[in-house]
């Protein structure tokens, strides 16, 4: 067990784990999915251990190849799993039981950042600056999407990794946070209200230039497109829908010279 | 258009691509941020903004989870705003939705072929990597970011080739009507994409009902406008 340096001390090796987490899916693979990216991120943290287990530095290198290993989780709480995995190393806690940990996490970190992140805080985000665009805010609408998403990113980021440092293997902890129990009740409503609200916002905005004609077949197109995608789900996807309905379009405006 | 501004276009769709997966995700491969900057760099803030709400929804359709694989919309919405940049007032929305969605296509599946190549790389490293040279772990991940670099900087570059292609040889050849049906389709595409999307995403819980008063309220704004 090597002496842990204090929350002070450990701040430098922790912000460059930060940095080294945003690149944690660059070498995302059908294998260890992103293991590698995690590796590196935790290999910033296990340099202490070095100078443990003999002179090659024995238990720096065994905690390096376990940290690299199979791993998959929401990208954004990547950092959880480091900060614990690593502090676990530190604290002596066997490498079966680390191994344990890491596994453990993968489900809960990937369904809790896909719901509070993919499903909650971008498409909130993202709702709020297509409506600010199509109320005509232009680009600050856009740099205002940019600068307020990041803000929870990073901060979820920075949380993640230092809530893993600190709990280690009791990490399980850190995920009942109230504060993270009512981000992830709150995302889902919120986001249901603001895309609610974008999308007739949008229609507007986009079909500004359509008159007569024009914006019955839109309504035709968005009502059996709406219908196909709902129904063939399995098979179809919105690009395949697009593709489909331009070369229609192109096929009957050429006939129809 | 100049080769500068291509140039520019290229590095741009090049950071929007490393920002989708690898490298930091802050979200400037969303269309909705990927299309207006392709737009100022044109001079054509407007048309980003079009195309990048545009995309936008046809990125509601998808969640980017896991093993998943999905259209690449960012490096799309470039080469769609430089298609329709040039042929404002003839195609527009309708050429740059028709060069976006075959780029974005063409993204999803070389997705696919870098991870075969991570893949491929982390076995020729795996006796190294189970020995826990840190060394041998940092090569094979910034090799992995240098691929996804030169991925997205050829998707990007054969959309900016087949944008290239679409205004030379589309622009002017349909009818005025033609064009309408063309930018009724992208549009209406859109919207249905992200309709469904979005509730597949909200389902039928209460989430359905918020998303029910965001319509009655959204309408209401778009009525009084």
């Amino acid at each position: 067990m090597s002496s842990l340096p204090s929350p002070t001390r450990a701040r430098p090796r922790l912000v460059r784990s930060l940095l080294r987490l945003f690149t944690v899916q660059g070498s995302w693979n059908y294998e260890r999915m992103q293991g590698i990216g995690i590796g590196v991120a935790e290999e910033a943290l296990l340099q202490d251990l070095r100078t443990e287990g003999g002179a090659d530095g024995v238990a720096y290198r065994a905690a390096v190849a376990r940290g690299a290993r199979f791993f998959n989780a929401h990208p954004y709480l990547c950092g959880l799993a480091v900060g614990a995995a690593a502090r676990a190393e530190h604290d002596g806690v066997p490498p079966e039981q680390v191994e344990r940990l890491r596994t453990a996490l993968c489900g809960p970190l990937g369904s809790l950042g896909d719901r509070l992140v993919w499903a909650g805080w971008l498409p909130f985000t993202s709702g709020l600056a297509l409506i600010g665009v199509a109320l005509g805010l232009g680009l600050p609408a856009i740099l205002g999407f940019v600068v307020v998403y990041n803000v929870g990113h990073v901060a979820l980021r920075w949380w993640a990794l230092r809530a893993g440092w600190t709990y280690g293997a009791r990490v399980a902890q850190a995920l009942r946070e109230p504060l993270l129990q009512r981000a992830t009740a709150l995302s889902g409503p919120a986001m249901a209200l603001v895309i609610g609200a974008a999308l007739p916002l949008v229609a507007q905005y986009l079909s500004g230039a359509f008159f007569g004609w024009a914006r019955l077949a839109l309504a035709a197109v968005v009502a059996g497109g709406f219908a196909l995608l709902w129904w063939q789900r399995a098979r179809l996807t919105g690009l395949r829908l697009g593709l489909a309905l331009l070369a229609v379009a192109a096929l009957a405006g050429w006939v129809w010279l | 258009m100049s080769l500068e501004v291509q140039l520019l276009l290229l590095a741009w769709g090049t950071l929007v691509g490393l920002d989708l997966v690898s490298v930091p995700q802050m979200m400037i491969a969303r269309p909705l941020v990927a299309g207006p900057i392709a737009g100022a760099m044109l001079g054509d803030v407007a048309t980003g903004l079009q195309l990048g709400v545009l995309f936008e929804l046809f990125q509601y359709d998808i969640l980017p989870m896991g093993a998943t694989r999905y259209p690449e919309y960012g490096p799309a919405t470039v080469a769609a705003v430089s298609a329709a940049h040039a042929a404002t007032g003839t195609l527009g929305l309708g050429l740059g939705a028709l060069v976006g969605l075959i780029t974005g296509m063409v993204g999803g599946l070389s997705l696919h072929e870098l991870r075969q190549l991570n893949t491929r790389a982390v076995r020729r490293a795996a006796g190294a990597l189970e020995a826990g040279d840190p060394r041998v772990l940092e090569r094979v991940h910034a090799a992995g970011i240098l691929r996804d670099a030169v991925r997205a900087a050829v998707v990007t570059a054969l959309g900016l080739v087949l944008a290239q292609v679409a205004r030379a040889y589309l622009a002017g050849a349909l009818p005025p009507h033609g064009v309408a049906l063309l930018n009724v389709a992208a549009v209406g595409a859109a919207l249905a994409a992200g309709t469904a999307g979005t509730l597949r995403l909200v389902g039928r819980g209460p989430g359905l009902r918020w998303f029910a008063a965001g319509v009655v309220g959204g309408t209401v704004v778009a009525w009084l406008r």
